[in-house]
Order: C-alpha cells, then sequence, then structure tokens
C-alpha cells in the first residue's frame, strides 16, 4: 500500500474558516479574532497541515522579542486526533526548526503547554524542548490551569542582560 | 449594370466617397457627402444616396431616421439594386431576416450578378434554413466564380445538406483534384473528412472506409480515422478488424468506456460471464485503468460481484476518491448489488474503527487514517439514496466529527437535509461549507442553487456576486454570461413564492438567450467556410435546429407556462394603493412611533435610490464600454427591457404561453408534459381539434399517465357541453378519433373506472383520481378526499404530499380544515424533517415588503 501524502500548504483568506474548525476542536482554548487576524499575515509562521489532500493540523507561531531576546513562540500547534502517531506534528515542527535555523537571528523557541499533557511533553522533549519555568494559573478556564513553558534555546546568552541600558544582543557583542 | 437615375460625374464621386466612408466606419464623413448631393435642388430626392444615409445614420443609432431616408430612397428609385440591397441590410441589422431575403431578391432583379449581394443572401437563406434557395444562391456564386474555394464548398455543402450525397461527393472529388494543390495540409485534411462524413451519411460505409484508407496518410487527425474506421468495420460487421482497430485504440487511451463496449461488440460478447472475463484480461494489461474495472462491476452478477465490488471500493476508500459513490450510484438499480454494498461498508466501517482494516481477515493491511472518514462518507450517501435520513445523519455526522476540516462533508450533509424535505437546514450546510473555502466556485454555485431552491433568491444572488463582475448586479452579469443553471433556478424559485412577474423575466431572460445563440451562428456561416471546419460546421448547424430541445429551455418554457395559465385564470388586480395608516386613532406616543418610522423608512429609502442611481450610472459606463468594444454593431436592435410587472400583466397569457410551447411540440415530442401543457392552453382558449391532437399525441406516449385521465375527462365533459355548437366535420372527426380512448362512456364510468384501477396505483393516481371524483355531479366529497389522502399506496413522496396538501388548501376538496390538519400530521409522521409539514413552517422567502402587492 502506498504511503499517505503529507505536505503543508499556506493559511489564506479563503480556507481561514478550515483553520479555525481545526482549532476549535483540537484546543480547549478559543482564539479571538485578532488571533486570526494575525495568522493571515504571518507567512511561513503559518501553516496547515494536509493529509492526502485534507486540513488534518495546523501550527501558528509568531516572533517575541520580550525579555531582550529574539524568540520563536509557538502558539498552536495541534493535528486532529484520529491522524496523530502519523508524523504530521513531526513535519510541522521541522517547518518551524527550518525557519529558525534559515533566519539565523532567533536565540530560541518556547512554547506553552498544559502540565498535565504528557503526550504533548514527551513530543517536544525528542526536538531537544526543556521544561524552563510552569506558570501557575497561566490557563483561565480549563484545568488543569498551570502551563509548563517547554523552550528550545538555539543559542547561549553569552552575559547575562544588563538592567539598564543597551541591549546585550548578540550581534552588537560580537557573538555569533 | 448603370443606375437606373444616374449622377453626374461630380456628385457620382461624392456618392463613392459615401461608400467608402460607410465601409471605413467613417459614418459622419459619410453624412457630410450625402449632404453635399441632397443640398443641390436637382439631386435633393436621389433615390440611392437617400438610401445610403440612411444607411449611415442607421449605424449611428438613429433607426427610425434610417427607416424613413431608406423607404424614401427606395420609393424614388425602385429599380436600384442599391436601394435594394441597401433596405436588406437595414432588415438584417434589425434581425428580420424573412424581410431582408426579399429586399435581396429584388435587388438581384436588377442586377443578376451581383456577387455581394449574392453572398449576403446565401448567409441569410442558411441562417433561416432555406436550403432550397442556398443551393440556388450557392449554384449561381459557383458560376460566377469558379476559381474560388468558398464557391466550391458552398456548393458541395447546400447539396449535402439537402440530402444528395452523390452530388455533394462529386463536387468535392472534383474540387479536389482541381482546385487543391499540394502540400497537404489541415485544411486538405479536414476536407478529406468532411468527404468521408458525405459518404458515411449517404449510407455506404464501404466506400466510406475505402476512401478512408486510400487518403488516410493525408489526413492528419489520426484519431478520427482510427474511430471512424472501426464505426465503419463494426456497420460492416467485418468483426475481426473493428476488434484490431478498437484493440489499438485502447493503447491510446486504456480509460476510454466506448472503445471496451465496441470491443465487446466486435468480439460479440454477450453473457455476463463472457463480459466479465473478457475485463478481467483488460484488467491484465491495463493495471492502472479504472474504465475495465467500472465496466465489469455493471456487467456482474453475484457471488462475482460481491468479489469486484470489495476490491473496488477498498481501492476507492484507500485512495480517499471523492466521487466513488456518484460513481458506483448506477449499480443501485439492481437492489442486491445495491444489498451487497452495504453490507461491505458497514463491515469496513466496523473494522476500521476498530482495528484500522478493512475486514477481520489475518493478511489484512493497515489503512491510512483517511479510509474511515471516507467510508462513512460514502455509508451516509448509500443511506441517503435510499431515502433513510436518520441513518445518512448518523454517518455524515460520524465522519464531521472524525474529521471536521473536509469541506465535501458539509455538501453531503445539506444534500441529505434536501432529500428530507428541509432546504433551509438544506442551505445552511451548504453556506458553512462555502465558508471553508471561499475560493471554490463549484461550491458557490451549489450554496446559491440550494438558496434558491429554499426560496432566498437575494441571497442566492449576494452569494453568486462574490464571483460576479464588481460594479454590476449579480443577476446583470449573470444574465451576460447566459448563466442558465441560475436563471432557471431563480425562475422556478419566483414562481414557488408567487411572484409571477419576476418568475416570468427569467423565464423570458432564457428565452433570450436560447434566440440568441442561435443568432449567434450567423458569422459561422462564411467563417468556417474560409477556415475549412466543414465537419463542426454541420455539427453546428444541426445543434442549432434543435437548440430548444436543451433541458434549461424546458423547465423555464415549463415555469412561464404554468405562470401564464395562473395569470390567465387569476389575472392580477391594479397596484394597491399604498394605505395610509389611520393616524387618527392612534395615541400620541404610538403617532410618534409611526411618524419615526416613516422618518427612518423615507432615509433608507433615499439612501437606497441615490445607491440606484449609483448603480445605474456604472452600469451605463459599462454599456458604453461594452458597445465600444463590438464595434460595428451599434445598430443591433434593442430588445424591449423585461419589467416583471408588465409581464404579469400580459393582456394575452395565453398567446405568451403558447410562444413558450410551440418549440417543444417539435424539439420535446417526445416528453409527456409537453402535450399535457398544450392540452391545458388550448382547453382554456376552446379550441377543440387541438385539444385533441394534444390529448393524441400524449396518449400515444402513455396512455396510462394520470394527468392525461384528467384532460380526457375535461375533454369529454367540454364535448357534452359544447358538442352542438360544433361544425358537424369537427364533431365526426373527434367522433372518430377519441373512440379507442372515450369507447363509448360517460365521464361518470370514466371517473369510476379509474378510481376503481389505476387512481389505487400511486400516489399521483390517486390525487389525480380524487380530483376527477370532484369533476362529477354529484360529487361525492368523502370518498374524493379519502382517496386524495391516501399514504399507503405506492411511489409515496415529499413532493407527493406537499401536493396533495396544496390541493386540500387551494379548496379542490372543499371545506376539510380538520382533515387538512389530520394529514398535515400523518405526514409529519411519515418525513419528520420535512418543513412542508412542521407547525406553522416560516415562509421562505426574502420577500421585501411590497413585493406581494402584485399578487392577488
Amino acid at each position: 500500500m502506498t504511503r499517505a501524502k503529507i505536505e503543508l500548504g499556506d493559511v489564506t483568506p479563503h480556507n481561514i474558516k478550515q483553520l479555525k474548525k481545526l482549532n476549535t476542536v483540537v484546543f480547549p482554548v478559543s482564539y479571538n479574532d485578532k488571533f486570526y487576524k494575525d495568522v493571515l499575515e504571518a507567512g511561513e509562521l503559518a501553516k496547515l497541515a494536509y493529509y492526502n489532500d485534507i486540513v488534518v493540523g495546523a501550527v501558528c507561531c509568531r516572533i517575541d522579542t520580550s525579555d531582550n531576546s529574539r524568540r520563536l513562540y509557538i502558539m498552536t500547534l495541534g493535528c486532529l486526533y484520529p491522524y496523530r502517531r502519523l508524523g504530521i506534528g513531526t513535519l510541522m515542527v521541522e517547518h518551524v526548526l527550518k525557519y529558525v535555523e534559515q533566519d539565523g537571528n532567533f536565540d530560541s523557541i518556547f512554547l506553552h503547554v498544559q502540565v498535565n499533557n504528557e503526550g504533548a511533553i514527551d513530543f517536544y522533549k525528542k526536538f531537544g524542548f526543556e521544561i524552563v519555568e510552569t506558570k501557575e494559573h497561566y490557563y483561565k478556564r480549563i484545568e488543569p490551569a498551570d502551563a509548563h513553558v517547554l523552550q528550545k534555546t538555539i543559542r547561549q546568552p553569552q552575559s547575562p542582560p544588563m538592567l539598564n541600558g543597551t541591549v546585550p544582543h548578540a550581534k552588537t557583542n560580537g557573538h555569533d | 449594370m448603370p443606375p437606373s437615375n444616374p449622377l453626374p460625374p461630380k456628385e457620382n464621386a461624392l456618392f463613392k466617397r459615401i461608400l467608402r466612408c460607410y465601409e471605413h466606419k467613417q459614418y459622419k464623413n459619410g453624412l457630410k457627402f450625402a449632404k453635399q448631393i441632397l443640398s443641390n435642388p436637382k439631386f435633393a430626392e436621389h433615390g440611392e444616396t437617400l438610401a445610403m444615409k440612411g444607411l449611415t445614420l442607421n449605424c449611428l443609432g438613429r433607426k427610425e431616421e434610417a427607416y424613413e431616408y431608406v423607404r424614401r430612397g427606395l420609393r424614388n428609385d425602385l429599380k436600384s439594386p442599391v436601394c435594394w440591397h441597401v433596405y436588406g441590410l437595414l432588415q438584417r441589422s434589425d434581425k428580420k431576416y424573412d424581410e431582408a431575403i426579399k429586399c435581396y431578391r429584388n435587388a438581384l432583379k436588377w442586377e443578376k450578378e451581383n456577387i455581394q449581394i449574392l453572398r449576403d443572401l446565401s448567409l441569410l437563406q442558411i441562417q433561416m434554413r432555406d436550403l432550397e434557395g442556398y443551393k440556388d444562391t450557392r449554384y449561381q456564386l459557383f458560376m460566377l466564380r469558379p476559381t474560388q474555394r468558398t464557391s466550391w464548398i458552398g456548393f458541395a455543402m447546400s447539396y449535402h445538406l439537402l440530402g444528395d450525397y452523390e452530388m455533394a461527393n462529386s463536387i468535392i472529388d472534383a474540387f479536389r483534384t482541381n482546385q487543391m494543390k499540394g502540400p497537404y495540409d489541415y485544411e486538405q485534411s479536414e476536407l478529406l473528412l468532411y468527404q468521408n462524413m458525405v459518404l458515411a451519411e449517404s449510407g455506404q460505409y464501404e466506400r466510406a472506409l475505402q476512401h478512408l484508407q486510400k487518403f488516410q496518410n493525408q489526413i492528419l487527425d489520426k484519431l478520427s480515422v482510427k474511430e471512424t474506421s472501426g464505426e465503419y468495420y463494426l456497420k460492416l460487421k467485418r468483426f475481426k478488424e473493428a476488434e484490431a482497430v478498437y484493440e489499438d485504440l485502447l493503447k491510446r487511451n486504456p480509460e476510454n468506456v466506448m472503445y471496451y463496449e465496441k470491443l465487446v461488440e466486435a468480439k460479440q460478447l454477450s453473457s455476463p460471464d463472457e463480459k466479465v472475463a473478457f475485463y478481467d484480461d483488460y484488467k491484465l494489461e491495463y493495471p492502472k485503468a479504472i474504465a475495465p474495472r467500472r465496466l465489469q462491476l455493471t456487467e456482474a452478477y453475484l457471488p462475482v460481484f460481491e468479489r469486484l465490488i470489495d476490491e473496488y471500493l477498498r481501492h476507492g476508500l484507500h485512495k480517499g476518491i471523492p466521487p466513488l459513490f456518484v460513481d458506483l450510484r448506477s449499480l443501485y438499480v439492481d437492489e442486491s448489488k445495491a444489498d451487497t454494498i452495504e453490507k461491505l461498508i458497514l463491515q469496513y466501517i466496523d473494522n476500521l474503527a476498530k482495528t484500522g482494516v478493512f475486514s477481520t481477515k489475518p493478511d489484512e493491511v493497515k489503512q491510512p487514517a483517511s479510509a474511515l472518514l471516507w467510508a462513512y462518507y460514502f455509508a451516509a450517501q448509500h443511506f441517503d439514496y435510499k431515502q433513510d435520513t436518520t441513518k445518512a445523519l448518523f454517518y455524515i455526522d460520524a465522519a464531521i466529527e472524525h474529521t471536521p476540516t473536509l469541506i465535501e462533508l458539509f455538501i453531503v450533509k445539506g444534500r441529505i437535509y434536501k432529500h428530507a424535505g428541509d432546504p433551509v437546514s438544506a442551505y445552511e450546510w451548504l453556506e458553512e461549507a462555502q465558508a471553508m473555502d471561499t475560493a471554490d466556485r463549484y461550491v458557490n454555485s451549489k450554496c446559491a442553487r440550494y438558496m434558491l431552491r429554499a426560496g432566498h433568491v437575494k441571497r442566492a444572488e449576494d452569494m453568486c456576486a462574490k464571483f460576479t463582475r464588481e460594479g454590476v448586479p449579480a443577476t446583470e452579469n449573470l444574465n451576460e454570461m447566459q448563466c442558465m443553471w441560475f436563471q432557471t433556478e431563480a425562475a422556478a424559485a419566483y414562481q414557488r413564492l408567487q411572484r409571477w412577474g419576476e418568475a416570468l423575466k427569467k423565464a423570458h431572460e432564457v428565452d433570450r438567450h436560447f434566440s440568441e445563440i442561435i443568432e449567434d451562428q450567423f458569422d459561422f456561416h462564411s467563417y468556417c467556410m474560409r477556415k475549412m471546419t466543414l465537419r463542426s460546421y454541420v455539427g453546428l448547424l444541426r445543434l442549432e435546429d434543435v437548440l430548444r430541445s436543451h433541458p434549461f429551455y424546458f423547465r423555464c418554457a415549463r415555469v412561464a407556462i404554468s405562470v401564464y395559465l395562473r395569470l390567465y385564470q387569476h389575472p392580477l388586480q391594479d397596484v394597491p394603493q399604498t394605505q395610509e395608516p389611520d393616524t387618527e386613532n392612534l395615541a400620541p406616543s404610538e403617532l410618534k412611533k409611526l411618524r419615526n418610522k416613516q422618518r427612518k423608512a423615507k432615509r433608507k429609502a433615499e439612501q437606497e435610490s441615490a445607491l440606484a442611481a449609483q448603480v445605474q450610472v456604472k452600469r451605463e459606463q459599462h454599456h458604453k464600454a461594452r458597445q465600444q468594444q463590438e464595434q460595428g454593431d451599434p445598430e443591433a436592435p434593442q430588445l424591449d427591457e423585461l419589467v416583471p410587472d408588465k409581464l404579469a400583466r400580459a393582456e394575452d397569457p395565453l398567446e405568451q404561453a403558447l410562444k413558450f410551447l410551440q418549440p417543444l411540440r417539435t424539439l420535446a415530442a417526445d416528453r409527456i408534459d409537453t402535450h399535457l401543457m398544450a392540452f391545458e392552453i388550448y382547453f382554456r382558449k376552446e379550441k377543440p381539434l387541438l385539444m385533441l391532437q394534444s390529448i393524441k399525441r400524449a396518449w400515444r406516449l402513455d396512455s396510462q399517465n394520470e394527468h392525461l385521465h384528467d384532460c380526457l375527462l375535461r375533454f369529454r365533459t367540454w364535448l357534452d357541453d359544447k358538442q352542438a355548437g360544433l361544425p358537424t366535420g369537427v364533431t365526426t372527426v373527434i367522433d372518430k378519433e377519441t373512440q379507442p380512448m372515450f369507447k363509448g362512456r360517460s365521464p361518470q364510468t370514466m371517473a369510476e373506472e379509474f378510481v376503481a384501477g389505476p387512481a389505487l396505483r400511486s400516489q399521483r393516481g390517486a390525487l389525480w383520481g380524487a380530483r376527477a371524483l370532484r369533476r362529477l355531479q354529484p360529487a361525492p366529497a368523502p370518498a374524493a378526499l379519502a382517496l386524495a389522502t391516501r399514504l399507503d399506496l405506492p411511489g409515496l413522496s415529499i413532493q407527493g404530499c406537499v401536493e396533495v396538501l396544496e390541493s386540500l388548501r387551494a379548496g379542490d376538496f372543499g371545506e376539510c380544515e380538520k382533515e387538512t390538519e389530520q394529514y398535515v400530521q400523518a405526514c409529519r409522521a411519515k418525513f419528520p424533517h420535512a418543513l412542508a409539514f412542521k407547525p406553522d413552517a416560516p415562509p421562505a422567502d426574502d420577500a421585501q415588503p411590497g413585493d406581494f402587492a402584485l399578487d392577488n
């Protein structure tokens, strides 16, 4: 039997409803209109995953520049239940990793995950993510409300951030 | 030939310049020169100049003046070919081809050998299908210009169209040997194939075959050579050779269903087993081809069928072929096949859900995750087809639960609701599907269509507007694009909404498209002859001859005819005055509210009219732009604008209905509805012989038709009433012709016999039987009512029940409020989803206030 075809495609104003449907069933939290408006501008940072030409997964990221660093934040990454463990999530994570690599200017990738979501935690650990922090009461309407922050470091910050003054950016510090 | 009223050299030169200006479309200059001649009192009434001035004015869109000048010119110079030619051109531009032909003939009387006029005449003759006249004209052109290619072709074709194949063939032969000199190109190739077509149509397949073989090196369309020679071999019963040809063709394209069928014919296979074995061979030979697998399913019977369909379904579900069910639907005529499919699909679902494989056999391979989804999807359509709404919804919901992102699922869910009689839920699900991919025009159109079915015309237009040109109202653009599916559906929707005028407008628009398509032929008469695409050209002529046999025309004609019949029965009253509310009896606060409301309404109306004005401006700009595009045709006749209100108030609804009927009487003569509609019209016009003719034609098609029986009954009753006043010749004919139908029975006996037998065969029969009882005097009302409302007869359908209900509510069976309510309840129990039987179903329409004011 032939292998199933898995590929990524763009999010457009024409098919954004499919992303909404997918997110509604995959995630316990709902996203507002602003989220979907930004997604349309996100280019390679928002992708739909197709399994035999059917939309079954999606990943949406944004660039986070708080805390004096440039980080990629995975807002959502999910796949419909019947299509899990088929390599679709891996494809999406690999897409993100490749994006970060090609860009060459990210310090890290991070995301939030509900503390009891062991499947997800194990999944990300495979790609070198680690739990770096646990935020209590991160989620408003779901239980458990605590979230781990999973992070994959791309390059080590060479010096601790200064409290005042200029941004100790890797490049300006002369490191690569 | 000198003009009958020659001009002196100076004026003659001016006249020549008018002609040149006309040819070069310099109409303003043309008028200037005409003025120079006509301002000389000596030539103020010079016929040809006046005529040319008229023709020039016509090109500037000044039609009335044009006719005035051309006629005046003609009166002053009746023997001038120029004047007659000009008059012909003017008529032609007005699409009055009959008149134009007469003018050209007159022109030719005074100048027999004018090539231009002959050519124009020949075009009109072929357009009007005056084939004899066409032949004569082509003959003259041929004699005058024997060296021209088109002279030969036209000459040959005129014989071909008249069925004189020998003559046509020998003209082409002579032409080829004398005129066509190598190198052999596309045109030579087409000409040969055309000649071959002529030979085949004469029934001489042997000769056609030899012709094809002899010239096959000169024919570039190799596929045509193969396909036609295969055809000839079969006709000549030279099966071995036919077999070889089709084997060869299959190598080119193993998916061509026709090749397989012809091959079966060539191999003279007849038993199902032989055919199944035959397809087995080709499955081996072309393992990737779908056609042999699918065709085999049609031939096979159980138990072989089970093995084959199992294979076919697994393949389809594994790959995820969306139209798998549609592909297999035609197998469902055989109930045992449908049962087998059901058994298998349920087995797949069971196993896929549990273990991801198709069956419990040990060697099963794991299927992709989407296989279960497609199995649910198939099951939903399967049960929908079997009218098992509950199961269909169960499986489609399971599919949506499994994969909520697949658009097809929502389309099917909508379709299930449509079949269950709930057009509102149906279109809502289509709306959902549409929103999931707004770039998909198929889903968009489908959604619009479902909206029309639910009576939401405005919404459907808005939906279509996502794909029509911006700045123009969707309906206008759809009309311009001859989007007939939309217009026929809209006509039917308006009819259901009882917006008669709008329904008629849509029907007339569709009718005009057909006229326009026939009109559009004109350009091809000269073009195809030049380009040598003769086979397609003949095909086009034949298509145009039966153009109105198209289902779109039938549908729009049926709407138009029934609306006109209704308007004849219940003419619209005059537009009622908008009622001023009784302000005196209102409390001050209510009065204030009312004033506020009125102010708001006024403001809204003003805004709307401003908007409408903008649209109007845009439309005019667009119109102008278009006219400039289609230069050279500003003189095309302007059709009257179709105004719904005017259409609904036609003075002669029956005549209008007849206009729609006429094409059907020849082109849809095999549909009984045509003749039943004809009867309904002639019955109201009280034309006994035409009633008879309609009844006889319907009788020949299906003497058992229930509606026909009703026509017979009414005809019989009418005759009993009016016979005395009819001429004896007429009554003799009617008596003789109706003998086999009436068999000397009275209306009473006819009705009773019908009710005792045919009426019990179906729900539809029962309704007509009940109506028949009601026509009797005195009418056995309770019996009629009981018959009409029976729900235990074959052929029970939602549509059938709705018809009965409408009949009950229209008072066909007298006062029967209680029975109607009972009937609605009984129907609701049978069809729980159908909106028509829901208590106080909201009227499905988006009519604006005032729209119904037209109706009474």
